[in-house]
């Protein structure tokens, strides 16, 4: 067409042409260097990995084998500390989620300005080292009138302390992906109580943001050695360092191991709280 | 005695009062709306009736019943929201049911009533759908449903429809009065569009700086609005200083042109008086278009098009009016800067309350 527009048309096809041209120019450039930031990545993350399963499978001299894994699964030791870590990690998760989700809820709900306040105590784990703040445990819970050192409160609390970051981080991010106060108006103009509310509103809609702070608290409590090594409970992380002391292998083995165990019960919970993706406008970021 | 009293209702917020002396008593079945800018206190006297706001003094009584101190999930009253608040994790039907479970009511009741809400709302097939599944305008329908499927003595909308586009905006509100009608139910409207206040209530509480500025049925608030606020903001406003020049003719004059008002609020004037005068736009028209009390001429000023009316801008003395004339395809009009006559008739001038 030899028309004005046909004319102007195809003026601006050319320009396009002309300013696509760098564009892409630059977005392919954009594509290999975040594939080559991505391949650094992976080869830090993997790296230690693969050299430490390697170096696991030398326990019987110029050959590779599995004798390093078959000495630690026949150490009973093994997976009564295991399992004890996951009981540790489960209860945590239990009485974390317990804590932080209702108190984010009420500050997000009815204290908005005390936010920042929150925010900064559970910072806390940052701030104090897990040595000081299990002898501050150990010296305020250890006599009278409140004596809790037999107990495995103190190890669960410490634990709940640690996770505070992670947990509060992630549930705060997911309250604040949904209209928390109308919500809750909705439901109590309803007639809902408390209950009801948390229950079958505020939590369901919180289900990715909590699943985020369950799978980082379980890792954490998964490998923690100073709180259960100082308040004298079994967990994996002590016995790994009790190992690592006697032997050369057989902890590179655990280590693959516990790696392999932590992924394989993070795997399971995310199955456990799986759902219809679409209706979760929570999550964490 | 009134289904549901606001009784001198005041609320604070540290040093700002958000409402003032709030009075106000709705019949039973009846529609008002709370109209007016935002900040005005609307949706603060809506929370406060519905519970999630305190009043700082005054008591609300509903059916018979003090329900100032009540907690909202005791009130009998329904709400809906301007984000609509539909629980993104359930289904249509349990987002409707969802009053109904707290109620502990039966499955088969559940049912039945869902049932029946979604018939209401046209929307029977999207029993399973899930909020993110729907429209805007479905979404606000659902939370209606939801809202009334307790029956609820009162049913409060607070925005219900700003969120929506015009058109939608247009259907739903009918839907939503041709539901209160069928229903019977008493309901609260907040909103700060004019158009939908007028079109939907039996009354309308104009609000400003938290009070109550007038209340009356939409015929009286827009043709008889009794402040300048009001005729302000309640639709378009042609108002002047004028000077009293003989109260008990209803004589006023406007930079020396002369109006006759038939206002009664003039017979309490003096001689030499300030008062300020209001004429809209579309209760002017061409003087040869028919004789009236007041003809006084003109020069035009400005046209302006506006689909079915086309707003002419004159210049009476040294104040410029507008004027709104029906759009007809055979219309004659003036032309920038012709002088001519424009004529009202006496009621139309409205002497107005600071």
């Amino acid at each position: 067409m030899s028309n004005i527009f046909g004319k102007s048309l195809t003026s601006w096809a050319f320009r396009r042409s002309q300013e696509a041209k760098p564009k892409n120019g630059i977005r392919g450039r954009l594509n290999i260097w975040a594939w080559f930031i991505l391949l650094i990545g992976i080869v830090y993350f993997f790296l230690p990995l693969i050299a430490t399963f390697e170096f696991s499978l030398r326990m019987v001299k110029d050959r590779y084998t599995f004798e390093a894994y078959r000495v630690a699964f026949t150490d009973p030791k093994f997976f009564l500390n295991f399992g004890y870590s996951v009981l540790w990690a489960l209860l945590t998760i239990f009485f974390s989620t317990l804590l932080v989700v209702p108190t984010a809820y009420w500050v997000h709900w009815k204290l908005p300005k005390a936010r920042p306040f929150v925010e900064f105590v559970t910072l806390m784990p940052f701030v104090v080292p897990a040595v000081v703040l299990t002898f501050g445990l150990i010296r305020l819970y250890g006599r009278p009138p409140i004596v809790l050192l037999g107990s495995p409160i103190l190890l669960i609390a410490g634990y709940i302390v640690l996770s505070l970051p992670y947990m509060f981080r992630a549930v705060d991010t997911g309250l604040r992906a949904i209209d928390v106060r109308t919500l809750t108006e909705a439901a109590l103009s309803l007639g809902a109580g408390w209950g009801t509310i948390l229950t079958q509103v505020i939590f369901p809609n919180l289900r990715v943001a909590i699943l985020s702070g369950v799978f980082l608290t379980f890792a954490i409590v998964m490998g923690e050695f100073t709180f259960a090594s100082l308040l004298a409970w079994p967990a994996f992380g002590p016995y790994m360092e009790e190992i690592g002391s006697m032997r050369a292998y057989t902890p590179q083995a655990l280590s693959v191991v516990s790696f392999l165990l932590t992924w394989a019960s993070i795997g399971l919970l995310q199955w456990i709280g799986r759902g219809r993706g679409q209706e979760q406008v929570a999550g964490a970021h | 005695m009134a289904f549901l009293e606001i009784n001198n209702v005041s609320k604070k917020f540290g040093a700002t009062e958000a409402v003032s002396d709030f009075n106000l008593h709705v019949e039973k079945g009846e529609l008002v709306s709370f109209l007016g800018p935002s900040g005005c206190g609307k949706t603060t006297t809506l929370r406060m009736v519905a519970g999630f706001e305190s009043p700082t003094s005054g008591r609300i009584v509903m059916n018979g019943e003090d329900i100032t101190e009540m907690p909202p999930n005791q009130r009998d009253v329904g709400m809906v929201f301007q984000s609509y608040a539909l629980f993104p994790n359930m289904t249509v039907a349990d987002n409707i049911g969802f009053g109904l479970k707290v109620m502990k009511k039966s499955p088969d009741e559940i049912k039945q009533r869902v049932k029946e809400m979604l018939d209401l709302i046209n929307m029977p097939e999207y029993t399973h759908r899930y909020p993110y599944q729907l429209s805007g305008g479905q979404q606000q329908r659902v939370a209606l449903a939801r809202a009334l499927a307790l029956r609820p003595d009162v049913l409060l909308l607070d925005e219900p429809l700003s969120a929506l586009d015009a058109k939608i905006r247009v259907s739903l509100r009918a839907e939503i009065r041709s539901i209160q009608q069928k229903l019977g139910i008493t309901a609260i409207y907040v909103t700060h569009d004019q158009e939908e206040a007028l079109s939907l209530s039996d009354r309308v509480v104009v609000m400003n700086k938290g009070q109550m500025e007038q209340v009356g049925t939409p015929f009286e608030i827009y043709n008889f609005p009794t402040t300048t606020f009001v005729a302000n903001f309640v639709g378009t406003l042609n108002a002047a200083e004028a000077e009293v020049l003989d109260p008990a003719k209803g004589l006023i004059s406007v930079d020396g042109v002369q109006f006759i008002s038939a206002d009664d609020d003039l017979k309490t004037k003096r001689k030499g008086d300030k008062v300020r005068m209001s004429i809209r736009p579309e209760r002017f028209s061409f003087a040869s278009e028919g004789k009236k009390a007041n003809v006084v001429d003109c020069a035009i000023e400005n046209i302006t098009f506006l689909g079915s009316v086309v707003r002419i801008q004159v210049r009476i003395g040294e104040t410029n009016f507008n004027m709104d004339t029906f759009n007809n395809p055979f219309l004659e009009l003036p032309k920038i800067g012709d002088r001519t006559q424009v004529t009202c008739s006496q009621n139309a001038v409205l002497i107005l309350e600071e």
